[in-house]
């Protein structure tokens, strides 16, 4: 069956998302060597509708960034167009949701809305893939993001052979699910360094922002009605 | 009390939702200070992800439309009520997308509450807040518990707390009031 990616991160081409189907598509194409449509939902210039190109796939992966604790507001919009779709038979229809904080415990709150906004659609649910930590892969260096990029390549063959999301990989990418007591010592650790602020700091720093980090612009404004 | 309600109502001309939240607004504004802000009628854009509100300007987003306003009442607000009909079993896009947009009252330094990442307070105080919903057809408990329970990720995440979900089929606009009130 036919598989069709909408990445509905709002950063579009520059996003995470398309970086980790990327490599989903990498192990994808191992297995199945039909080209895989890819449709950005920030990309307000294709020619058919989102909701038209669901309407006609059989196999669909939703990709997308958590924002502020659940889908960012264009995947609402989408999920809002194709809610209105009724199917009389059951498509497959597959999730992946990643987050900036590194624990899956953030993510398993969309999760749930996720499977039964399938189950109202009328489609067969393949489970949501959970991972976190995932922002800072574009400068990270590849020997931090091989593991992660080589489980991305493996759930895609997993996928190109069974049209299904691997049980195995899609635990392993869900850890950590909160923090380890290690990790919480450490982290409270570093914090008295600084070290804990080092990527927003340096960019803050590289935009001659820094001074202002603790700005509260809109505080205690006059409000005018 | 200074209170912010945000209407995420989609529909075009009136609607039930829509004059429930009007009453709702002059039912507050006999005593209190309150800003309705209809989503639907202002230019709003989504956040399109660019940090500028966390490492470029401190605090401001760099989309420029209507949402500084909204930003502005809300953090001096003390009670904020999301309003929205529900539709494919969430609040609508519409409220999403200023939702998103209000990380610029956040700061992007990481702090643990809890045992999890979360980002720290750029200003003293954030408001507690409701939520006030039209029910679909089909809405059932499930719907309602992930709904409820989203929104308690979001306020712990705004350093802020869920304080109810009301519903205009059955909970009346001077019990919301009295209750928004005595919190």
């Amino acid at each position: 069956m036919k598989l069709v990616i909408f990445n509905g991160s709002p950063r579009n081409k520059k996003s995470n998302s398309k970086i980790l189907i990327e490599h989903f598509l990498t192990g994808y194409n191992r297995i199945c060597s039909e080209p895989v449509p890819i449709h950005y939902l920030a990309n307000s210039k294709q020619k058919e509708s989102p909701k038209e190109i669901f309407g006609n796939s059989e196999i669909v992966i939703i990709i997308f960034p958590l924002y502020t604790d659940c889908m960012p507001g264009i995947v609402m919009e989408f999920f809002e167009s194709i809610i209105e779709l009724k199917f009389t038979h059951a498509k497959k229809i597959g999730f992946i949701v990643q987050s900036g904080f590194p624990e899956a415990i953030h993510s398993i709150y969309i999760e749930r809305y996720l499977k039964k906004l399938t189950k109202r659609l009328n489609c067969e649910y393949l489970g949501t893939i959970i991972k976190g930590g995932v922002e800072g892969i574009q400068i990270m260096p590849p020997s931090m993001t091989k593991k992660l990029f080589g489980r991305f390549q493996d759930l895609g063959e997993y996928f190109a052979r069974n049209d299904a999301f691997s049980t195995e990989i899609q635990e392993i990418l869900r850890k950590p699910f909160k923090l380890s007591l290690m990790r919480i010592i450490l982290f409270n650790v570093i914090k008295k360094t600084g070290l804990t602020n080092l990527y927003w700091d340096s960019n803050l720093k590289k935009n001659n922002a820094f001074k202002n980090r603790f700005d509260k612009p809109f505080e205690d404004e006059v409000i005018k009605h | 009390m200074k209170v912010t309600i945000l209407n995420g109502d989609m529909k075009q001309g009136k609607s039930d939702f829509s004059g429930y939240l009007e009453e709702l607004t002059e039912g507050f504004r006999k005593n209190h200070s309150v800003n309705i802000y209809n989503l639907n009628k202002m230019n709003l854009h989504q956040c399109i992800g660019c940090w500028s509100c966390w490492w470029k300007t401190p605090g401001r987003c760099a989309i420029n439309d209507d949402a500084e306003e909204i930003f502005r009442s809300v953090i001096n607000s003390d009670f904020v009520i999301f309003a929205s009909p529900l539709i494919a079993g969430f609040t609508s896009s519409a409220l999403k997308k200023i939702t998103d947009r209000l990380i610029v009252l956040l700061h992007p330094y990481i702090e643990l509450i809890n045992g999890e990442s979360h980002h720290r307070k750029r200003y003293d105080k954030y408001p507690d807040f409701g939520l006030v919903l039209e029910k679909e057809s089909d809405t059932d408990n499930e719907d309602l518990a992930i709904i409820s329970d989203i929104y308690d990720r979001f306020a712990l995440n705004l350093h802020s707390k869920k304080k109810y979900m009301k519903f205009i089929e059955h909970d009346k606009v001077e019990e919301i009031i009295y209750e928004t009130c005595n919190i």
